[in-house]
């Protein structure tokens, strides 16, 4: 009995030195799991602190939803000045002198610039959007098109969606103008629309969807040949129509006789509203009654989201400082209350 | 040959002896003789006078007074004085003589045959308790130390359970008839789920289930200790508080915890009434019969409670057993019985449970997954239940070898149906072809498993603590399992506050979604949206203005083409290909607008919401 009783017990002891063995080995298993290197295809969760969860909500805050500035109750009250919105002074001056503070900045930027953050916050933090004209001066449209500027435009994207404030672009405009390196004597519409599509793609890729895309044509009155709609990338890719069209004092100045026609020329494709990117009123005589057609023509229109005023000495002097007059009637005309409202609290 | 006398000398105590049938049934309650025809006496030994009077149990005789040793049958009535004469510390007769011969002046009292108490005493209890609560307090926090937002089926049964309390307080009437695809009813643990989340919220209703865990673990201590004894107890609740189910469905809004916790109760009532009147038992059925009305996959473990029955009153009981065995099988089924009669739950049951679709994963790669969730436990359960069969003592104390113990066949028994319905689940996943909800499962088993896993802890640990760093080591493997894969599991989901927040501004009372969990936006939005007006990822039917029927893939692209929804959100894990169908029928779509990329981070890596508005 004894003997066989050591012997059960011998075995028993090196059953547990066995069991001793594994256990450690399966305790070293999970504690390597546990301590986890993250280089694995699946990332351990087990990290102790690192709870999945609590790592995605350090990430940055909610994105900017834009769809309530898509169409607010409010046009927009917007201007283009030198060195603007990175500098607000001139702005500053602009609200000083309209009596009214600009809810949208639009600026000027190159294709191949790098993106003006900081310039949408200092507008952000007078509650103004900002408007960027991106222009492909040295880079053929096509070649964006091809995809020879993507390493480009995703590092722009991450950018903008890293900023999340919202930011309107519009891209390669007056395209219907043969006087633009990207005009109609360079680039063909497929080529143009391919161009914005691809552009649109790789920032809803990079997800950033804190953009307003603004299609910009130059009214078609100069260029009454060139069809509009072989240019126009779909609604899918666009938010907004961006008018550029100036009362100029060669041509009849009423409201619908500048921006008339390609409204009505868009109207057959797209419902999409209208934002009038770029006006102004030459100085002259005729310049008060400019600026009153302006404002009724865009009070009329409930489709028609505001005006940017190009306040630049660019070709002519369309600075509203150079008539008091003039002035004098848009400051009157700007206190309308239905002009103008804080982005960062669109009613 | 050796010239030395040949004295008898005591063998060290060997806990690992074969243990003889005695006369008596121990466990943590106490001893309890057996009738004496019944005492079957060892060959070796000299049957000791006392055994064979029972009457020479109330006369201590051999003790005379003894100092030092605070006997007192009214304190310890338990104890078997009449056990005086050991056998470990006999000694030879020629010392005796000597000793008598000599007479000194000095009185040597007896020694008692141990100098500590193997019963129940007040001390043990409250040690046992103090430990017990040790290991619900490491449960607790392991459970709330997860953090997520609602698992869809959390949301689901959130949602449904408000809209049932609605329904029963104002009469407002249920969005969708829920019982008719609900895997448990739900106007059980859904209202109460949803009642305290009213007034808690969600880590309310998380820490209810937080509750009914804790409330399973110590239930798990007390059968257990009922049916080996306090150590068994400590051991099968500490393994089974950290294994990755009762982490996870300790802090998981669904009626699982509550399930198993009616099952554990039910499994107690059985357990503690193994020596009361046969009829006791029916107290039994109502509990089981509302586990499964909380969640019909209970039923996969009535069985298993119904033969306990039987085994639990067979050594107190004997033939009567089989009646208490019937007597419950009977009360559970016609309840069972009267409870689908009563209520319109069977087609849910059909639908959910028995008829389920049959999914295409592999029984390998099932029983991979239920051997990492609870394998551990259950190769302890079986070495508890093999050395269990072997050997059926439970104490090092000598007393204990004289202790009665069933046979090796109730034992063998016993042990095979513990750690046999521990594989229950699997098996039953296995012919499902599902992974889903497998994990809650395992544990449902392990319940049952643990018991045995805690036999074999302390096996493994041995007598007198001999290898307690086994124990330890078996304990933080089984924690350390359960840790990473808890964290894992509560990772699996990705955390939905950012996209709630994005959403809703978007979503009213009037309009028309879809998500591919829906779930989550409904639980969390209740206050502005009801379940009718979401569409899932699953299950597409779509009639255009032409009155055009479409189904599946198809219904999707016409109802995107029409514009019919106001909202899309898309996961990316939950139906991946159909994720896939509709993003392609939303690229290039004039209605919708990108509205938010939400990266996040899960188990499986990385992922992100996406979510479209439509804006013409």
């Amino acid at each position: 009995m004894r003997p066989t009783k050591r012997f059960s017990r011998g075995s028993s002891a090196r059953g547990r030195a066995a069991l001793a063995g594994v256990l450690a080995g399966l305790l070293a298993l999970t504690g390597c799991s546990l301590l986890g290197d993250d280089s694995g295809g699946s990332p351990r969760s087990g990290t102790g602190t690192a709870v999945p969860h609590s790592t995605a909500s350090a990430d940055k805050a909610v994105p900017y939803d834009v769809t309530p500035l898509l169409k607010p109750a409010k046009k927009y009250y917007g201007v283009a000045v030198p060195g603007a919105p990175t500098s607000m002074k001139s702005v500053d001056a602009y609200t000083g002198m309209t009596g009214k503070q600009p809810n949208l900045v639009e600026y000027y930027a190159g294709w191949g610039d790098g993106f003006d953050a900081t310039g949408v916050r200092n507008a952000w933090a007078e509650g103004a959007l900002t408007l960027m004209s991106w222009e492909p001066f040295d880079t053929p449209v096509g070649d964006i098109a091809a995809g020879r500027s993507d390493r480009y435009i995703k590092e722009y994207a991450t950018a903008v969606r890293r900023l999340n404030l919202p930011v309107v672009i519009d891209f390669a405009d007056e395209f219907n103008g043969q006087w633009e390196k990207w005009g109609t004597d360079h680039v063909t519409p497929a080529q143009y629309v391919a161009a914005w599509r691809h552009i649109h793609q790789t920032f809803v890729d990079a997800g950033a969807t804190n953009v307003i895309w603004a299609w910009s044509p130059n009214i078609v009155n100069p260029v009454r040949n060139v069809k509009l709609e072989p240019y126009y990338p779909g609604d899918a890719y666009v938010d907004w129509i961006g008018l550029i069209g100036y009362f100029t004092t060669g041509s009849d100045n009423a409201f619908d006789s500048v921006f008339g026609l390609t409204r009505d020329r868009i109207r057959t494709f797209t419902k999409k509203p209208f934002l009038l990117l770029e006006t102004a009123a030459m100085a002259g005589e005729r310049r008060r009654a400019d600026i009153r057609n302006l404002f009724a023509g865009v009070a009329a229109d409930d489709d028609m989201l505001g005006f940017v005023w190009f306040n630049h000495k660019k070709r002519a002097d369309w600075r509203l400082e150079a008539s008091p007059l003039a002035l004098k009637e848009f400051k009157r005309l700007a206190a309308d209350d239905r002009f103008g409202f804080d982005v960062r609290k669109p009613s | 040959m050796t010239s030395r006398p040949q004295y008898y000398t005591p063998e060290p105590y060997d806990p690992y002896a074969d243990d003889e049938p005695q006369g008596g049934w121990f466990n943590s309650d106490g001893y309890i003789p057996s009738q004496p025809q019944g005492y079957d006496v060892p060959q070796a030994y000299e049957a000791p006078q006392a055994y064979e009077v029972p009457q020479a149990y109330e006369v201590p005789q051999g003790y005379g007074s003894p100092e030092g040793y605070d006997y007192d049958p009214r304190t310890y009535p338990y104890q078997q004085p009449a056990d005086q004469p050991t056998f470990a510390l006999q000694t030879v007769p020629e010392a005796e003589a000597e000793a008598e011969a000599a007479e000194p002046g000095y009185h040597v009292p007896a020694t008692p045959e141990v100098g500590w108490d193997m019963a129940a005493s007040r001390r043990r209890a409250w040690v046992s308790r103090a430990v017990l609560l040790f290991v619900l307090a490491v449960q607790a926090v392991l459970s709330l130390r997860l953090a997520n937002s609602a698992f869809q089926d959390e949301a689901l049964y959130l949602s449904a359970g408000h809209a049932e309390l609605q329904h029963l307080l104002h009469g407002t009437p249920l969005p969708v008839n829920y019982a008719a695809y609900f895997s448990g009813s739900p106007q059980l643990y859904p209202v109460l789920a949803a009642a305290v989340d009213d007034r808690f919220g969600l880590a309310g209703a998380r820490t209810l289930s937080l509750a009914f865990m804790l409330g399973t673990t110590a239930l798990l201590y007390s059968f257990t200790r009922r049916l080996f004894n306090e150590r068994a107890a400590l051991a099968g609740a500490a393994l089974f508080a950290v294994v990755q189910s009762t982490v996870v469905m300790g802090y998981f809004a669904t009626y699982d915890a509550a399930a198993v916790f009616l099952l554990a109760l039910a499994t107690w009532i059985v357990v503690r009434t193994d020596r009361a009147p046969v009829a006791a038992v029916l107290l039994a059925a109502p509990v089981a019969v509302l586990a499964v009305g909380v969640k019909y996959a209970s039923a996969l473990y009535l069985p298993t409670i119904v033969v306990l029955a039987l085994l639990t009153g067979w050594p107190h009981k004997g033939g009567k057993a089989f009646l208490r065995m019937l007597l419950l099988a009977l009360g559970i089924g016609a309840l069972l019985a009267a409870g689908m009669y009563g209520t319109d739950l069977l087609a849910g049951v059909r639908q959910t449970t028995t008829d389920r679709d049959h999914g295409s994963d592999g029984a390998a790669f099932l029983l991979q997954r239920s051997a990492e969730w609870g394998g551990l436990m259950f190769l302890t359960a079986v070495g508890g239940a093999l050395s269990y069969v072997r050997r059926s003592r439970m104490n090092e104390s000598p007393l204990a070898q004289r202790l009665g113990n069933p046979g090796w066949r109730w034992r063998a028994l016993l042990g095979l149906l513990l750690c046999g319905t521990a594989l229950l689940a699997p098996a039953y996943q296995v012919h499902l072809g599902t992974v889903v909800s497998l994990f809650k499962h395992v544990g449902f088993g392990l319940l049952f498993a643990a018991p045995m896993a805690g036999v074999g802890v302390t096996r493994l640990i041995g007598a007198h603590f001999r290898y307690p760093q086994l124990g330890i080591m078996l304990w933080t493997a089984t924690l350390c399992l359960g840790i990473s894969q808890a964290d894992w599991r509560f990772g699996v989901w990705p955390d939905s506050a950012k996209m709630i927040q994005v959403i809703d501004s978007h979503v009213d009372r009037t309009g028309h979604y879809m998500a591919s969990t829906p779930e989550v936006p409904v639980y969390y939005l209740r206050e502005k949206t009801s379940q009718r007006q979401w569409q899932g990822a699953f299950a597409m039917e779509y009639t255009d203005r032409k009155g055009r029927h479409h189904v599946g893939d198809a219904g999707y692209r016409a109802a995107l083409r029409d514009g019919a929804y106001d909202l899309i959100v898309l996961d990316g894990l939950t139906n991946p290909r159909v994720d896939t169908v509709v993003a392609d029928a939303l690229k290039g779509n004039a209605h919708y607008r990108l509205l938010a990329d939400l990266p996040f981070r899960n188990s499986s890596g990385t992922g992100h919401y996406r979510i479209w508005v439509k804006t013409s």
